[in-house]
């Protein structure tokens, strides 16, 4: 037990299970009291129960600290509004929103269909969007907040999930924007980009998945075995609870690759090659101007997926 | 004018004004068939009105091009379907798809209403998935295609729209994970990020505010000189589109270019510079952490975008 986070009140989203859960018992373990949001449904979205939110109250309150649980689906403004209202009523005032609640419904684009797509932009990027909301008049109020949320790899682009992966891209940039509105009202939002060992990454059906990647010699042993490789939630739980304590109160719109082994600083994209043309000397750009500044700007480029070769088709 | 597109089909959203339209006329320019698509709504994404791409497609058939008009809206699933089947029906196939339909509506986090949210996220992102989950299959099954979206630099942060700034992340994700599920089968996916005189950026305020600055000799003199040269009608970078979508461009792939009447810009990816390694076998602790959380380890070179505002006196 410690007690960084003592008198402080938390509302964390998904925390039945995997990262949200690890999390919350994290903020529990330094002080802080915690709404356990999490719908209980399954990995896609589906199905409902109070039974793990519950299970993460019960756990939270041996640690000695208050705690409830609230059910609704972040995807629902107003449900969202209530997980933040609870907070304030039952404790008085909430200092932190840690946003982690998730869902995956893999298809490649062309096979994706409309609700897979709803669904997922829906659960992600505006179940963060909505707890911001809610949390931001009252953290803007008391001049004071802590807002972690939770992004992947997938943000820079991933192939099998792009409903997930733009969802990812769009909280990356809901935190940086968050930082800027809200900054010089004392209230700090950042982001983690965890790898962990949950359901979602490491599920029965996922390692199934691996494994068929290894027979069929898309990957190698290696691969397989640094992908499984991978330390639970509890391990990297710190991090997010660290971004979450008043000693954090200079950190603000970073986003951390956070895992049990390491943790690092994600840069935002730049202009990595840049060509300027004279400013006073200067028509409408030509297809053929833009063809040949080309091969300066794809200096160390390599494109992610060239076309097949017609003779490796079958 | 050219014929670097001659016998392509292309569908282009947001093609009755400003950037879109832009580049309605460069594809058409270039002897590109266009379906232009706009809803002809205000920049607020209210009202509607054919004449924006009525307007669009005469001047595209002036280049000597077949063109028609969409109205529907982007954010339908089936109104973009309804509009990739409008190519590929009219013109035969679908080569060259610019998402470039976009609204604003401006608020800090602590205003903006649930509808200003969903309406924002609909057009940009829901509209370029939409097209591009539609579009997708006909680009497969041709082993050919171009796609071109339409990001903004809000989409690394930025204050009053954090709706406009997430919807264009994520279309930027999208770009680059497109680029990689699509690009075996000869489809391209980049995006452009644009500085342009639109009716979405033209505000002389903030010109104003740029004069002002300078003449306190808070601002370097290049940063007026560059706005004024690339505040300036988006037909000036419009063929860098019609590039991405040209057979030339086969070796681009899920790139983001900033495009501006003087400058060209490729954008790298996000990418971890720094790294702490847990020193033990066990979690993370937070006294780990917090050692790590300095300017000489995770955070080098960082700077607070907004520290808290110093207690007023």
């Amino acid at each position: 037990m410690a007690d960084r986070l003592k008198g402080r009140n938390a509302v964390v989203t998904g925390a039945g299970s995997g990262i949200g859960k690890a999390v919350s018992l994290s903020l529990a373990r330094e002080g802080a009291n915690v709404v356990c949001c999490d719908l209980g449904g399954g990995i896609d979205g589906k199905g409902a129960s109070t039974t793990p939110a519950d299970q993460t109250v019960s756990e939270c309150k041996a640690l000695g600290v208050q705690a409830v649980a609230a059910y609704g689906s972040v995807a629902d403004f107003k449900a969202a509004e209530a997980m933040i209202k609870t907070c304030v009523e039952k404790f008085g005032r909430i200092d932190i929103l840690v946003n982690v609640a998730g869902i995956d419904r893999a298809k490649m684009l062309w096979n994706l269909s409309e609700e897979d797509w709803d669904v997922v932009i829906s659960v992600h990027l505006k179940g963060t969007f909505n707890t911001i909301r809610h949390a931001a008049p009252f953290m803007r109020e008391q001049k004071y907040g802590r807002i972690v949320n939770t992004i992947s790899e997938a943000w820079v682009g991933t192939v099998g999930h792009c409903n997930y992966g733009a969802a990812k891209g769009g909280i990356a940039s809901l935190t940086y924007a968050t930082a800027w509105e809200m900054g010089k009202y004392g209230v700090t939002c950042n982001a983690i980009c965890p790898r962990a060992a949950t359901r979602m990454t490491m599920g029965p059906d996922v390692l199934a998945g691996y494994k068929k990647r290894v027979e069929s010699g898309l990957w190698t042993k290696e691969r397989y075995d640094e992908v499984t490789h991978v330390a639970g939630p509890d391990y990297l739980a710190a991090i997010p609870t660290y971004l979450a304590s008043e000693a954090a109160g200079h950190v603000n719109g970073c986003i951390f690759g956070s895992a049990g082994a390491f943790f690092s600083f994600w840069a935002p994209a730049r202009e990595s090659a840049i060509y300027n043309r004279d400013w006073d000397n200067f028509g409408p750009w030509t297809v053929d101007d833009v063809e040949k500044c080309m091969p300066n700007l794809l200096k160390g480029y390599v494109n992610p997926a060239p076309p097949e070769k017609e003779d490796k088709k079958k | 004018m050219g014929d670097k597109l001659k016998g392509r089909n292309a569908v282009v959203t947001g093609a009755g004004r400003g950037i879109g339209k832009a580049i309605a006329v460069a594809l058409a320019e270039e002897g590109a068939n266009v379906v232009v698509c706009d809803i002809g709504g205000a920049v607020d994404g209210s009202g509607g009105d054919k004449t924006p791409a009525d307007q669009v497609v005469d001047e595209c058939k002036k280049h000597g091009v077949k063109a028609i008009a969409q109205y529907g809206d982007v954010s339908k699933f089936a109104d973009a379907e309804a509009a990739v089947k409008a190519c590929v029906e009219n013109f035969g196939r679908i080569d060259i798809l610019c998402n470039i339909a976009g609204i604003d509506k401006p608020k800090m986090i602590w205003n903006m209403t649930e509808q200003e949210w969903d309406q924002v996220v609909g057009v940009h992102l829901k509209g370029t998935f939409n097209f591009m989950r539609n579009a997708a299959p006909f680009m497969r099954e041709q082993k050919f295609g171009r796609i071109i979206n339409c990001t903004s630099e809000a989409w690394m942060g930025g204050t009053t729209h954090l709706n406009y700034g997430a919807a264009k992340a994520g279309i930027t994700t999208l770009t680059w994970g497109g680029a990689q599920e699509l690009g075996p089968a000869g489809i391209t996916v980049n995006a452009i990020c644009p500085r342009a005189k639109t009716r979405m950026t033209d505000d002389p305020k903030v010109r104003e505010m740029v004069v002002k600055r300078v003449e306190k000799g808070l601002m370097d003199p290049s940063v007026l000189k560059r706005m004024d040269r690339e505040m300036v009608d988006p037909s000036a970078f419009a063929k860098i589109a019609a590039f991405l979508a040209s057979d030339d461009a086969a070796l681009v792939n899920g790139q983001v270019f900033l495009t501006t009447a003087i400058t060209i810009a490729r954008y790298s990816k996000p990418a971890e510079i720094t790294k702490a390694e847990n020193p033990t076998e066990g979690p993370w602790t937070m006294d780990m952490v917090k050692a790590a959380m300095t300017p000489a380890q995770l955070l080098k070179d960082y700077v607070n975008p907004a520290p808290p505002a110093p207690p007023k006196a």
